[in-house]
């Protein structure tokens, strides 16, 4: 059995906690942009993430391995959703229309705390799940040493 | 795998140690899908295929490598997913984690001591 996989699963693991942080550091960033880069609105973004290569390997690969391989999470997608915009009243603003309202994306920041504390929790776990392999690898490599 | 020139003891012994580094890697892949929705967990299936041998044993027989003969560490999916809807639960999975490394470490120990015993017969007894 091959330990560097473990760690490449919890990598992969990692990876994917990570791009959720960033996706919520990004629409907690922009809850007050009355504009995008493109000029318009702002979408609140949310990720997609599916579990990385069909892993039940058949034929040859069962062969060779002896079982099928696991190859941890991976982020399918950053895509936008679509949450209705919010309005608020703040005719100061070059943004505003003609009424005085401006336009906001609709970003509800309790769910994207939520997200950030099961995005950095889950991280914590794979950090875990590394450190035990670390462990397991390095006891592995006192065997037949001085006993 | 030949099992015929190793004592029993490490033939076990190994079979186990592959046993927990695969579920290990369950385990790793499980947390590393604690978001992903839709995950059905993975377990590992070892310890049931060792019935023969502790059918042997509790009967005060020995064990033959005739009995370890097709045992192997299975990777199986849990279906239907997990009940509460969204991938496995973290904590069971930290669990499990914990308790698998303290067993593969219990294990090296035990192989360790195995190897300690032969190399003092090797010895003749002396230090």
């Amino acid at each position: 059995m091959d330990y560097r996989n473990a760690f490449a699963i919890s990598a992969t693991g990692m990876n994917v906690e990570k791009m959720r942080l960033d996706t919520t550091a990004a629409n907690l960033a922009n809850v007050h942009s009355t504009r995008g880069a493109d000029g318009k609105l702002y979408q609140p973004l949310s990720v997609k993430v599916v579990e990385a290569g069909a892993s039940f390997a058949t034929g040859f690969e069962q062969q060779v391995q002896g079982a099928g391989r696991l190859r941890g999470a991976r982020v399918a997608a950053v895509e936008p959703t679509s949450v209705a915009p919010h309005k608020m009243y703040e005719p100061g603003n070059p943004d505003a229309d003609e009424k005085g309202y401006v336009t906001l994306p609709g970003i509800n920041q309790v769910t994207e705390m939520v997200n950030l504390s099961t995005a950095l929790r889950a991280y914590e776990a794979n950090v875990v799940a590394m450190n035990a392999a670390k462990s397991m690898a390095l006891k592995a490599l006192e065997l037949g040493g001085g006993q | 795998m030949s099992i015929s020139t190793d004592s029993i003891t490490v033939s076990m012994a190994r079979l186990a140690l592959d046993a927990a580094s695969m579920r290990h890697q369950a385990i790793a892949n499980n947390i590393a899908n604690a978001n992903t929705a839709g995950y059905a967990p993975v377990r590992v299936d070892f310890e049931s295929q060792m019935d023969a041998v502790r059918a042997a044993l509790q009967q005060g027989g020995t064990v033959t490598p005739s009995m370890l003969q097709g045992v192997a560490p299975v990777l199986r999916r849990d279906v239907p997913p997990a009940a509460a809807g969204q991938g496995a639960a973290l904590d069971m999975e930290i669990a499990s984690l914990a308790q698998n490394t303290v067993q593969y470490q219990a294990l090296l120990k035990a192989l360790s001591k195995h190897m300690s015993i032969l190399s003092a017969a090797v010895a003749e007894g002396k230090r």
